[in-house]
């Protein structure tokens, strides 16, 4: 079918454009690649320093956070600056889907948050001298938790302000209870029940899974049942911010 | 087909009904000016036409597509030229005028062709790879008309696109709006500034909250305001009373002072004249200067929009309705 092909080709044209921008404006500068690369070794000294746990199995766990983190906090302020600068007005009036602005907003996010895990994963190697066992299905790891989290944070941002303050911390009301009911801390089997059956609902908690199977094999869920769940969270955040969008042009 | 069709276009904001139910039509190649005061709804028509925001009820077509239902075709027969000026600070002039010919799906060979001619007609090219956060205003001004033109639209959009530049710039920017006019582009603008509207409209809508009080071209919107003629005279001196004299003159409507010189608006100069020689001869007065003028727009749209006309500071009921 030509006409759908080619609204598929109009809408990946253009999300990849509106990628590009976010990139070159937002996420290639000193300052955020700097605090992006620095981010998981806070973390590292953090939970590392005091604990007899051997540092090389904490790696999952931050790489999961730190994909969180750097794929979720851009887009929820690059939005509100846009709609008060009215460049985002821009995107509205232009021949382009809804569909389209979801998806190249959040894009941009998750190509950043995958070479910060690949640059993180690298020194971390370097100087724990870790190794990885399954190369393939970490980067799909990357991909998929860093898509699913930027979407994440572009889904926030549809809430219709022009105060970034508002959408981080609506976006830090979610983002940090994930961090304690999804494995990463403390892990799934010390939980209590109900803390159990609110982390099967988590993304973070097959992130994190797929990277442990990625690292050492040791897996909850298996690769497969994590991939799907990543990649059903992706379809969900994304038609939520479809909607949320189209619903937020007043 | 009209280039662009509106009918029954209403917006809502809550209780605020910024637009109610208008209606007009843009003729292709036409150049339309929609003029109102502050608040009147100018930029919510133009967001709606535009696909920028969602119409309450009500049709808007371009070439023919619904803004609502065939969005994407109607958009890409545009250019749009917010009110403000909506640029990325970060990117260069080039950079914008790139990315937003992406957003048109263009041929990259096409946007840079595009790019190039634009940053060249509007004095850019020297500058055109620094961010675009350091240009002056009117530099800003002149580059998002540039980007609402990367695309060669049909329809052109333009929100207020000289307010508060200088001669040159507002000059520049009249004369390519003109020159598209030429090449038959259609061009719906918006403005507070009369004499624009005036000298680039081929028809001009007042609007004035969320209703069009006329539609007409300029010179017609002026002969259906007879009265509003005037005669600008001024005295040799000034006496306390002089004002409301005047006023008592016959066919006098209403006078005002402008610096040292009064306005007498009138139906009937002539008639006004020759009562002016004998007030002045009775008065022992030297007239100065006189002179005799048809109504301007500006007077024509004071008088729709229900604003006060002179000194007298009342409001009058519009004659909007014969129009
Ligand atoms: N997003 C919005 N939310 C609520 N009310 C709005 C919104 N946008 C516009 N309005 C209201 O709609 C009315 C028309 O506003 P609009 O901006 O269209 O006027 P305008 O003719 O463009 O005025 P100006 O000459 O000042 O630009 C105003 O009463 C305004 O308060
Ligand atoms: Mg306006």
């Amino acid at each position: 079918m030509p006409g759908w092909f080619e609204g598929v080709s109009r809408d990946i044209g253009a999300a990849w454009a509106i990628a590009r921008k976010d990139m070159k404006i937002y996420y290639i500068k000193p300052s955020i690649l700097v605090s992006s690369l620095l981010f998981p070794f806070v973390m590292f000294l953090a939970f590392a320093v005091g604990r007899e746990a051997a540092a090389g199995t904490l790696i999952p766990g931050l790489l999961a956070v730190t994909l969180l983190f750097s794929a979720s906090s851009i887009e929820p302020v690059s939005i509100p600056i846009e709609r008060r600068t009215k460049t985002f007005d821009r995107l509205l009036s232009a021949p382009i889907s809804i569909r389209a602005i979801v998806l190249g907003a959040s894009l941009s996010g998750a190509l950043f948050a995958s070479a910060i895990g690949v640059a993180t994963t690298v020194i971390a190697l370097i100087v724990l001298n870790a190794g990885v066992m399954n190369v393939a299905a970490l980067l799909l790891g990357f991909a998929l938790t860093s898509l699913c989290f930027s979407t994440m944070g572009t889904l926030f941002a549809a809430y219709r302000t022009e105060n970034v303050g508002e959408v981080m911390s609506l976006l830090n009301l979610v983002r940090l209870p994930l961090l304690f009911i999804s494995g990463v801390f403390i892990p799934l089997a010390s939980m209590p029940g109900w803390g159990q059956s609110i982390a099967v609902f988590s993304p973070l908690t097959y992130a994190h899974d797929l990277m442990l199977f990625a690292f050492d094999g040791t897996t909850l869920f298996g690769p497969v049942i994590d991939v799907a769940a990543l990649v059903l969270a992706i379809v969900i955040f994304q038609a939520a911010g479809i909607f949320l969008y189209q619903r937020s042009r007043e | 087909m009209d280039a662009i069709e509106v009918i029954g276009l209403t917006k809502r904001f809550g209780d605020n009904v910024a637009v109610k139910g208008i209606d007009f039509a843009v003729k292709m190649g036409e150049t339309f000016g929609f003029l109102g005061p502050n608040g009147a709804g100018k930029t919510t028509t133009i967001r709606m036409l535009t696909g920028m925001t969602k119409i309450t009820s009500g049709r808007a077509l371009i070439h023919g597509h619904d803004i609502a239902r065939d969005t994407l075709a109607a958009k890409r027969l545009m250019g749009v030229v917010p009110e403000t000026s909506n640029i990325y600070d970060e990117l260069s002039a080039w950079d914008n005028l790139i990315f937003t010919g992406r957003l048109y799906h263009l041929k990259k060979a096409e946007i840079e062709r595009n790019a190039r001619d634009l940053l060249d007609t509007f004095g850019l090219y020297e500058r055109c790879h620094e961010p675009a956060g350091g240009f002056s205003k009117g530099m800003k001004r002149r580059l998002t008309l540039a980007m609402g033109l990367v695309n060669n639209p049909g329809v052109l959009f333009l929100d207020e696109p000289t307010s508060g530049l200088d001669v040159q710039s507002r000059r520049l920017i009249r004369d390519v709006v003109q020159d598209l006019a030429r090449k038959n582009v259609t061009i719906f603008l918006t403005t507070h500034d009369i004499e624009e509207a005036n000298v680039s409209c081929d028809r001009v809508a007042i609007i004035n909250r969320g209703t069009i009080a006329a539609i007409d071209a300029p010179e017609k919107l002026k002969q259906t305001f007879e009265s509003l003629q005037s005669i600008e005279i001024s005295f040799d001196a000034v006496r306390p009373g002089l004002l409301e004299a005047l006023r008592t003159l016959p066919q006098v409507n209403d006078v005002r002072k402008e610096g040292d010189k009064f306005r007498l608006y009138t139906a009937d100069p002539p008639e006004v004249l020759s009562s002016l020689c004998t007030f002045t001869q009775e008065q022992n007065m030297r007239p100065i200067s006189v002179t005799t003028r048809g109504p301007s727009l500006e007077e024509v749209f004071i008088r729709l929009t229900g604003l006060s006309v002179g000194t007298k500071g009342e409001v009058r009921e519009t004659d909007a309705g014969m129009v």
